[in-house]
């Protein structure tokens, strides 16, 4: 929370006090209550939140301070040298009661109907204090609302919250993090006095993608959520450690599981703050309901005469065997290839490419289902770039932070908060590039929105502002000029259409900056011409030695693609990992490598015969559906495992019920490189299995064990993580290529694709909460071009382009504001890859209304 | 032009050379720039700019003695100065002018009448703290108060009081009208700088202080009306000529706002130190008390206050007297109840005041304005039980000095006062559940 060293307030970095007759040192700047806390003594607070400003609302946290004529609250009394504070003294037990006695007056005594009841502060301090006779005798305030949705005094006041404003004790903390941390204003407090009441922003729901973490702070049962209301008590269930599957940074979290009937009842967070600082984006919190839900694959199923039917793993299993040995006898194996999610564990990402790379001699594999057109190696620009090492919590003490092509609120829920941490708390200066407007603007100092295709002449412009101000010493610097076009500020400005002065801000800020953050993310990943951004960027990072003085990123995308790449689950590894490899397995297949793109062209060219699936829903995700379907199609064998029925599964000869991963214990790398353990808190639902035991299972019908022993797969896994997979940066700056972008005659608009902030990849529609927050696919655009078309929020908008159309409705933004549409992929009613074409750099589309 | 019906001494004030702040509030011209000017005004604005240092203001205006009249009497010059020398952020000049102590309408009468001289004033201290952007921010309810302050604001720009480059001095400064929402509580500072920032009126807690950490977390000065509007004075004339008036360590003159059960109630300008009976009785002020009945008890400084009874009225009204008589000058509201007024419905209708107006942040003030309402609204409605007297006074005490702004303080001062003057009362009306005075008096 302090600063270890203030130079503003001069002298020691920690001051000395007394508490309760022990000696305590503390960072300058530590309140009495952490100071308490920091060596056991315990302060009961209700207001109090580590990761907010303290507002001594409450006023249970007293102490006695010698020489303080009155109470203090310790939350917002900031230790001092020579301080001697009592915490249990006559003075501090009358006043913390009298508090207690304030808070109990009007507070309903629904203890065995409230689902607090059991983790409630409330009802641990009354025990503690033993109130147990009340002096109020009147009656006691009840709000009623008019519009009663449920029973009793409660009121739905989200997709997923229930407000009982009778047992709110006002602590504040839900409407201060809901401010402070999160940006969102869909909820505040009303009315004054004793009937002051929390409630939802007139004519608004609380549907923020954080809402879930004002229901987890609620010190009591004023806030609920729908998922955990009434099912059970919180006695009757164990907690489990484990990580979030839907978020690259791996958000820790704990399960709330009831063993007998193998369920989960809810997601807490696991506070972790390298991580995640205590929040979880509702996407974390909600996902569970992806096991949990009923619409499960329960058993294998295999295609007989065109219809895929109900079979036990046994037939499965021969019948994969039968036609994976005819294609390797007829074609070889190395016309068998496989596409893994990078939200698998470890072990399974593992298997999966030594079962292909040792069984078939196969190089044929990937674990990137929706990006266009990735390198199949990693001597590219895009690589260096993406391997570069990143701290989460690095964001917090930067001083300058640069979001680049990335929409963190969408995609890096986690980031986004840390970025406005650093803007709220320690006064960093943001600065937001992007094609179309975004959120995390909220706090910028600067927001350029440049004009859609010209990501590379954005970064281009910046360095030549550097250059012209002559703001960086880079020795080499009069060589940049040679390697980009156009090569004056003016013209690159006019280019991607910012204002030069803008950029200028932007440069200096850089290069000024003592710590600087800059965040690529998932549009540059996505981007066909990654590599001429990539290399804009590594002249960037040369110019300003961001490196140096701080962090520069690609942010990874899913739950565990950083252990795709350091378990060389691409096509061509790393040269380091593959050294690594070829010593644990006695050789490496050499054998051609395609990367997804590739292996998709091969199929349709029946040259790739056999396909493995595990996870994935290429069809869903991969650019132009069409095609994916086709090259399906074409195969002679694929056999998919996956939680639900997709897409994908449905064109397979094969398919094998998967569990999820709260089924099973396994590692995942975040996107920091940082591996986390996730334990297994349910037995896996119906006759599912991990994905390193179905491997196990179709290895063994090869008769090639692919690991004798668990530990023998687990260190071999610690060999290869580590192997150091930072790639150096290139000698010089590189040249930034001109980027072809295609016009399409008529269609106007660029598409981009995006997750809606609920939601991530295929599997989140099968979560009924997240549901409830969005439920299906939309036409995000801003309000004047939706007038200029005559739409209005919720109408049927058509959109095309010159391969496919969907209909989705309407949904009017608050932030776009230039010829941009946005659509979410993660809904199977809306084929929005139908839309893509493979090829392009810009999805180019248009729009008409659809008649009644 | 429309004025508010309020009695004023400003006919003495004209006379009195040492009444400033009244002297020209009865002059329907006064308003208007012309007049204002040709009465001496903005003279000590522009003598400030042109030929003094800010920090010679600060020091001019400590030397002066003036104190803060809105309620806490902290010394104007010592607050100012609290400003930090270094900060690279901008500073902040705030004129408090959300008057709604119950009892108290001094600054609507300086700003309905004379609102040139709340800007004069407004200027040089923003001048002395380095500040080129003040607010000030009104009582929503004073619609008379804002009008008369934005025509004079336009006025004021228009003859170059304001604006760019004042003077040719190269000082730039602006001057915002914000109209509040209807808050008590917006009348304390911090919860003054959360409305005017947008967010909901609720007191923050200090340190930081504003000084250090005002609005927008920048340095901020919040002054009153009646302080800010006496700066002119003492800048034109000088801080020994106003040492001169009042008593030694109460310098100045105080508005008084007379209410209750007098003759004449109204707003009288007086030097302080006062005597308090006098300005009840005098007929050029109070008049006595209506019916020529006894006096009950006093009010002295605004609702929030602690009651004198009636053998302790030979009192002088400035700051060290009053505190020694065991209550405050607090912003100079007196308010005077005659024999016949039942003390607990007095002490129902100021809790019921505070109740509402409590901003619901902090729980002993949210919750024990409430609870207080319930169980004095039982004595007074004649369902008191025994106990309930010691029982109030266990809820004051668990209010008092435990809140994060004074308003908890302000809410069980008054009734812990009358509690100790009048308990023989308190219990009569539980013991007989009946009230032990005649009449109550409706208040117009």
């Amino acid at each position: 929370m302090a600063d270890k060293q203030n130079p503003e307030t001069g002298g020691q970095a920690t001051v000395t006090l007394t508490i309760d007759g022990l000696t305590v040192t503390v960072p300058r700047g530590y309140t009495v209550l952490e100071a308490a806390r920091s060596i056991g003594i315990n302060i009961p607070t209700f207001c109090w939140h580590p990761k907010l400003k303290p507002v001594g609302a409450c006023r249970i946290c007293y102490v006695e301070i010698e020489k303080f004529p009155k109470l203090q609250v310790s939350c917002a009394t900031v230790a001092m040298d020579g301080m001697v504070v009592h915490t249990n003294t006559d003075q501090v037990k009358n006043g913390r009661r009298a508090v207690l006695e304030f808070i109990l007056l009007n507070h309903p005594l629904d203890c065995p109907t409230c689902d607090k009841g059991g983790e409630c502060d409330l009802q641990n301090l009354t025990f503690a204090h033993g109130l147990d006779d009340s002096r109020f005798a009147f009656q006691k305030y009840r709000f009623v609302d008019d519009d009663m949705t449920t029973t009793f005094d409660d009121k739905r006041i989200g997709p997923e919250i229930i407000l009982n404003r009778n047992r709110c004790i006002l602590c504040y903390k839900c409407v201060r993090a809901n401010k402070e941390a999160f940006g969102e204003y869909d909820l505040g407090a009303y009315e004054r006095g004793n009937i002051t009441e929390i409630n939802a922003a007139p004519g608004r729901q609380v549907a923020n993608p954080f809402s879930g973490n004002l229901v987890e702070i609620c010190p009591v049962g004023a806030l609920t959520n729908t998922d955990w209301r009434y099912k059970i008590r919180v006695w009757l269930t164990k907690t489990t450690p484990s990580i979030c599957n839907f978020s690259s940074s791996g958000t820790n979290i704990l399960f709330y599981k009831e063993d007998h009937k193998n369920k989960i009842y809810r997601v807490t967070s696991r506070r972790n703050d390298d991580i995640d600082d205590g929040w979880l984006a509702d996407i974390t919190r909600y996902s569970y309901q992806v096991i949990t839900s009923d619409e499960r694959l329960i058993k294998p199923l295999i295609k007989k005469e065109g219809k895929q039917v109900p079979a036990t793993w046994e037939e499965a299993l021969e019948v994969i065997k039968k036609r994976l040995n005819e294609i390797k006898d007829k074609k070889g194996g190395v016309c068998i290839g496989g596409l893994a999610s990078p939200s698998l564990d470890n072990a399974s990402l593992y298997s999966f490419a030594k079962f292909l790379r040792r069984t078939f001699n196969s190089n044929k594999l990937d674990y990137r289902q929706d990006y266009r057109m990735l390198p199949k190696d990693t001597a590219n620009n895009y690589s260096i770039l993406a391997s570069q090492p990143f701290k989460i919590a690095g964001i917090d003490d930067s001083d300058v932070i640069v979001t680049f092509a990335t929409d963190l609120l969408r995609e890096h829920q986690n980031e986004y908060l840390r970025v406005r941490k650093a803007f709220n708390f320690k006064k960093a200066r943001i600065f937001v590039a992007n094609p179309y407007a975004v959120k995390t603007a909220d706090v910028a100092e600067l927001e350029m929105v440049y004009k859609v295709g010209t990501d590379e002449i954005f970064i281009n412009a910046v360095c030549l502002a550097a250059l012209e101000e002559n703001l960086v010493a880079c020795p080499d610097r009069a060589d940049l000029k040679k390697k980009i076009k156009p090569s004056s500020l003016k013209d690159a400005a006019e280019q991607c259409g910012v204002a030069p002065e803008t950029i200028k801000i932007m440069a200096r800020a850089l290069a000024e900056g003592k710590k600087v953050t800059f965040i690529a993310g998932e549009l540059l990943t996505r981007c066909r011409d990654r590599e001429i951004i990539a290399s804009a960027l590594c002249n960037l990072n040369r110019l300003f030695g961001l490196n140096r003085k701080g962090q520069i990123a690609v942010l990874a995308r899913y739950a565990n693609s950083m252990g795709a790449v350091k378990l060389g689950i691409s096509p061509e590894p790393v040269p380091a990992l593959k050294k690594e490899l070829e010593k644990i397995w006695s050789g490496l297949p050499d054998t051609e490598a395609y990367n997804t793109d590739t292996m998709l062209v091969h199929m349709k060219k029946e040259e790739i015969n056999g396909f493995i699936i595990m996870g994935a829903n290429p069809v869903m995700l991969y650019p132009d559906r069409e095609f994916v379907k086709e090259s399906l199609e074409k195969l002679d064998f694929l056999v998919v495992c996956d939680l639900y029925e997709t897409e994908t599964t449905a064109l397979a000869d094969v398919v094998l019920p998967l569990a999820g991963w709260a089924e099973y214990a396994g590692d995942y790398i975040n996107l920091e490189g940082c591996r986390q353990h996730a334990e297994q808190a349910l037995k896996p639902r119906f006759e599912a299995y991990p994905g390193y035991e179905i491997l196990e299972m179709i290895a063994d019908k090869f008769e090639k064990k692919l690991f004798s022993s668990t530990e023998e797969r687990e260190s071999e896994i610690d060999r290869l993580l580590k192997v150091d997979t930072t790639l150096p940066w290139p000698d010089g700056f590189v040249e930034v290529k001109t980027a072809e972008i295609e016009i399409e005659k008529d269609y106007p608009l660029a598409l981009f694709l995006c997750d809606d902030p609920h939601h991530c990849g295929h599997l989140t529609e099968k979560a009924n909460s997240l549901v409830n927050f969005c439920g299906e696919a939309y036409i995000e655009m801003a309000e004047e071009q939706a007038r200029a078309y005559n739409l209005n929020e919720g109408d049927s908008v058509r959109l095309e382009s010159p391969i496919g159309k969907i209909i989705v409705p309407l949904k009017i933004s608050e932030h776009l504001d230039n010829q941009v549409v946005l659509v979410p992929r993660n809904f199977t009613s809306h084929p929005v890859t139908s839309l893509l074409m493979r090829k392009r750099r810009i999805d180019w589309v248009r729009i008409s209304k659809v008649a009644e | 032009m429309f004025y508010s019906p309020v009695i004023t001494n400003a006919a003495e004030a004209v006379k009195n050379e040492k009444l400033h702040l009244f002297r020209f509030v009865e002059d329907s011209e006064q308003v208007k720039i012309g007049t204002y000017e040709a009465h001496g005004g903005y003279q000590a604005w522009k003598k400030a700019l042109t030929s003094m240092q800010p920090a010679q203001i600060v020091e001019e205006v400590k030397k002066s003695g003036l104190r803060g009249r809105g309620g806490a009497g902290f010394p104007t010059g010592m607050k100012w100065s609290f400003i930090p020398k270094d900060s690279p952020k901008p500073r902040y000049l705030i004129c408090n002018a959300d008057e709604s102590e119950p009892g108290t309408c001094k600054d609507r009468v300086l700003m309905e009448r004379d609102p040139h001289a709340v800007i004069e004033g407004m200027a040089i201290a923003a001048y002395a703290i380095g500040c080129h952007r003040m607010f000030i921010y009104i009582r929503g309810e004073f619609n008379h108060s804002i009008i008369r302050l934005e025509t004079a604001v336009k006025e004021a720009y228009a003859h170059k009081h304001l604006g760019k480059n004042i003077y040719g001095t190269g000082y730039d400064l602006d001057m915002v009208v914000h109209s509040g929402g209807g808050a008590y509580i917006c009348g304390e500072e911090t919860a003054l700088l959360n409305s005017l920032e947008g967010e909901r009126g609720m007191s923050r807690i200090r340190p930081p202080f504003p000084a250090i950490e005002g609005l927008y977390a920048c340095p901020t000065i919040v002054n009153n009306v009646e302080t800010l509007a006496s700066v002119p004075h003492i800048i034109n004339r000088g801080a020994d000529w106003y040492r001169t008036l009042g008593t030694e360590k109460s310098s100045g003159t105080k508005i008084f706002s007379l209410s209750g059960h007098v003759k004449r109630p109204g707003n009288y300008e007086v030097e302080l130190g006062f005597n308090l009976k006098k300005l009840i009785y005098d007929p050029a002020y109070g008049g006595g008390i209506l019916g020529d009945k006894k006096i009950k008890g006093v009010i002295p400084g605004g609702s929030s206050t602690p009651f004198l009874k009636a053998d302790m009225l030979d009192v002088n009204l400035d700051y060290e007297s009053l505190a020694q008589a065991g209550s405050m000058l607090g912003s100079g509201a007196v308010i005077v109840f005659h024999e016949d007024t039942c003390i607990v419905w007095v002490i129902l209708k100021l809790i019921h005041f505070y109740r509402h107006e409590s901003c619901g942040k902090c729980t002993p003030c949210r919750e024990g304005t409430g609870w207080l309402e319930q169980i004095i609204g039982r004595i007074e409605a004649g369902g008191g039980k025994p106990g309930d007297i010691e029982l109030i006074e266990d809820v004051c005490g668990n209010i008092l000095g435990r809140t994060i702004c004074p308003l908890g303080d302000a809410a069980v001062m008054p009734i812990q006062s009358a509690i100790k003057h009048w308990r023989d009362e308190w219990q009569f009306h539980i013991d007989n559940k009946k009230c032990m005075v005649k009449t109550n008096f409706e208040f117009r």
